[in-house]
C-alpha cells in the first residue's frame, strides 16, 4: 500500500535524440548478456583460448613454420586461421546471437521497441551493436594480441607487428560483420532461439567440414560455400600468404555479399513481422 | 482547437482484406473510444496512427503532426499493446524506466519517472521482481506503467482490461480514467468491453468493416434522434400500453417499461391514463440507449443496407 496517495501531473520533458535511444539498447542489451552465466562464460573461455593458442602459436612459430618459410607478416595468416576462432564464433552466435530478436518475437516486446520513437533500422542496428563487440572478442582482440606479445618478446619486429594489428583489425572486422548478420537473420526467422541457435550451427559447421570433405573428390571450388574457408582465404591473402586453395577476391566479394544480404532481408523482414504481430 | 487525430481518406489493403477502408474522421481532444467487432480495423488504424504502418492510400495527422514522421508522432503517444509483450527476464522498475530511455529520457529522469509511475499504478515492492513473476493483472500495470514513463500527450489503450478479473477491471479503469481526467492529456481507448468505454471516454468512434459507423459526443449518440420515450409506471402495464394505442400512440411492453413514440399531447394522454387506470407514474423521459444497444442496432442497419 502506498504511504502517500500518488500524484501524477504532466510535465513537459525534453527528449534525448535517436543515438541516445539506440545507446539505451545497446548498453542494457549488454548489461543483460553480462548477466546470463552462458553468454560470461562462452565469451571469456573463448577470448582466453583464442588468444592463448594463437600466442602458443606465435612463441613455437619456429617450430610450425613450415619448410623454406621466414619469419614474417605471412607467419601470422596461422593465428588468424586458428580452428578456435571458428568454434567459439559460432558457440556465441549461438547462445548470445540466436536470441537478439527471436527473444523480442517471443516475448512481443517488439512491439513495445517499435511503438517508441525508434526506427526498425534503429532497433536492428542496436541489436547488431550489442552482438559485435561480444564476437570481436574472439575474432578481433586475440589477433591484435597476437603480434603485440610477439613484438614485446622481440620474436617480431615492431614494424610487422603493427602491421599484423591493423590487418588483423580488418580481418576480424570482416568474420565479425559477417557472423553478426547472420546470426540476427537466422534470429529474426523464429520465435525460438534455439532453432536460430541451429541454424548457426548448420551455417558455420554444416557448411564448412562437408567443404573440407568434398574438396578431395570435387574440387577446390567446393571451399567457396564455406564461410570459413572463405574467411580463411581472405586472412591469409592479406597477411601475404600465398597457398589458398582458393581466390580470396570471390571469398570476400561473397562474405560481404552474404552479410549485406543477410542484413537487407532481416531488416524487411522485421517490417513484415510488425505487420502481422498484433 | 487542434484536432487529436485527423485522417483523410485513409485506406490500408491487406492483400485483398481493405483492413481500413477510406476512413476520413476528425477526433477532438480528450477520451475517446474506438469500438467495433472483430476485424472492424481498430488494431490496423491505431498501427497506422503510430505509424507503424504505411497506408495504402490518404493522409492522417496526429497531434497536428503527420503519420509520415513516426518518430515524432511516436515520441507523443504512449501505446499500451492488447498482447502480452513485456520482457520477462527484466523487473518491473528496469523496464520501465529502459522503455523511458529508449523514448528519450536521460538515465536518472527515466529512473525516477519509473518509480513515479508504477507508485501510481500501484506496483509497489514487486517493482523489484521479474515481470516472468508477475500476475496478469501486475503485468498489465507495468504495461500501463511503460506507456506513462515518458508522459505523452496521447495514450493509446488497447483493450486494457482483457483477461482482468473484476477487482482488476475495476482497478485499471480506475487509473484510465484518471489519465483521461487529468489535464493535457489525450486518449484514445480501443476496446470490446462497451462498458469500460462508456465509462471512461466522451467521445466514440464506431468501426465495422474498415468503415466508420458512427462517431460523435457519447451523450449525443446515445440519446441519438430516438424519439421515443420510456415511461415507468406502478400498475396494469398491459392495460396502461392498450389504452395509448387506442389513442392512437405507439406503445410497446418490455418487462420493465412502455416505450411509446413521442408526439404532440403524449405527455397528456400518459397522465389521463395513469388517472383513469388508478396508475402511478414513476418516470418518464427519453430513452437513452446504452453503447452496447448502440453498436448492436448500427451493426444491424449496416448489414441491412449491405444485403
Amino acid at each position: 500500500m502506498s504511504i502517500t496517495l500518488p500524484t501524477y501531473k504532466r510535465r513537459e520533458m525534453p527528449l534525448l535524440p535517436r543515438a541516445q535511444r539506440v545507446r539505451a539498447i545497446i548498453t542494457t542489451g549488454l548489461r543483460r548478456e553480462f548477466r546470463r552465466p552462458a553468454a560470461i562464460v562462452v565469451t571469456g573461455m573463448g577470448a582466453a583460448l583464442v588468444t592463448i593458442s594463437s600466442i602458443v602459436t606465435v612463441l613455437f612459430s619456429r617450430f610450425f613454420l613450415p619448410p623454406g618459410a621466414k619469419l614474417d607478416l605471412s607467419y601470422f595468416a596461422v593465428p588468424a586461421s586458428n580452428g578456435a576462432i571458428l568454434f567459439f564464433v559460432t558457440l556465441m552466435a549461438a547462445i548470445i546471437g540466436s536470441g537478439l530478436i527471436a527473444d523480442d518475437l517471443h516475448s512481443m516486446a517488439l512491439t513495445l521497441y517499435l511503438s517508441r520513437p525508434i526506427t526498425h533500422a534503429d532497433y536492428l542496428l542496436a541489436k547488431a551493436a550489442i552482438l559485435a563487440p561480444l564476437v570481436s572478442m574472439i575474432t578481433v582482440l586475440p589477433l591484435v594480441l597476437t603480434p603485440l606479445v610477439a613484438a614485446l618478446l622481440g620474436l617480431f619486429s615492431w614494424t610487422i607487428a603493427l602491421q599484423a594489428i591493423g590487418l588483423s583489425i580488418l580481418v576480424g572486422a570482416l568474420l565479425t560483420v559477417f557472423c553478426t548478420s547472420v546470426a540476427l537473420f537466422l534470429s529474426s526467422l523464429t520465435r525460438r532461439r534455439s532453432i536460430a541457435a541451429a541454424g548457426v550451427f548448420a551455417v558455420n559447421f554444416g557448411l564448412s567440414i562437408p567443404a573440407g570433405i568434398l574438396a578431395g573428390t570435387l574440387g577446390n571450388p567446393v571451399f567457396y560455400a564455406s564461410p570459413w574457408d572463405n574467411y580463411v582465404a581472405v586472412a591469409r591473402a592479406a597477411f601475404g600468404a600465398t597457398d589458398n586453395p582458393i581466390d580470396w577476391v570471390w571469398s570476400l566479394v561473397i562474405l560481404l555479399a552474404a552479410t549485406i544480404l543477410a542484413a537487407v532481408v532481416t531488416y524487411m523482414r522485421m517490417k513484415a513481422v510488425e505487420v502481422v504481430s498484433g | 482547437m487542434m484536432a487529436l487525430v485527423q485522417t483523410a481518406g485513409l485506406t490500408k489493403v491487406f492483400g485483398d482484406v481493405r483492413a481500413v477502408d477510406d476512413l476520413s474522421v476528425s477526433i477532438p481532444e480528450g477520451a475517446i473510444g474506438l469500438v467495433g467487432p472483430n476485424g472492424a480495423g481498430k488494431t490496423t488504424f491505431l498501427r497506422l496512427l503510430l505509424s507503424l504502418l504505411r497506408p495504402t492510400a490518404g493522409t492522417a495527422s496526429v497531434l497536428g503532426r503527420d503519420i509520415g514522421d513516426g518518430l515524432a508522432v511516436r515520441e507523443r503517444i504512449g501505446y499500451m499493446p492488447e498482447h502480452d509483450c513485456l520482457i520477462p527476464d527484466m523487473t518491473g522498475v528496469g523496464l520501465v524506466s529502459y522503455m523511458g530511455r529508449i523514448s528519450g529520457l536521460d538515465r536518472d529522469t527515466a529512473m525516477s519517472r519509473a518509480h513515479d509511475v508504477l507508485q501510481f499504478v500501484g506496483v509497489e515492492e514487486e517493482r523489484y521482481r521479474k515481470v516472468a513473476e508477475y500476475s496478469t493483472g501486475m503485468k498489465q500495470k507495468v504495461k500501463l506503467a511503460q506507456a506513462m514513463v515518458h508522459d505523452p500527450q496521447l495514450y493509446i489503450f488497447d483493450e486494457p482490461t482483457t483477461g482482468l478479473d473484476p477487482r482488476g477491471r475495476t482497478e485499471m479503469l480506475d487509473l484510465v480514467g484518471k489519465i483521461a481526467k487529468s489535464p493535457g492529456r489525450n486518449l484514445l481507448l480501443s476496446s470490446h468491453l462497451l462498458p469500460d468505454v462508456e465509462t471512461i471516454c466522451k467521445y466514440v468512434i464506431i468501426l465495422d468493416g474498415g468503415h466508420q459507423i458512427a462517431a460523435g459526443d457519447l451523450d449525443r449518440l446515445l440519446a441519438g434522434a430516438s424519439d421515443r420515450l420510456r415511461i415507468d409506471i406502478r400498475g396494469d402495464r398491459e392495460g396502461f400500453a392498450r389504452r395509448l394505442k387506442e389513442a392512437g400512440f405507439d406503445a410497446d411492453v418490455s418487462a420493465t417499461a412502455i416505450y411509446v413514440s413521442r408526439r404532440d399531447g403524449i405527455e397528456a394522454a400518459v397522465f389521463d391514463t395513469a388517472k383513469v387506470l388508478g396508475a402511478e407514474v414513476r418516470y418518464m423521459g427519453r430513452v437513452v440507449r446504452s453503447l452496447e444497444e448502440l453498436f448492436l442496432e448500427l451493426l444491424e442497419r449496416k448489414a441491412g443496407g449491405d444485403a
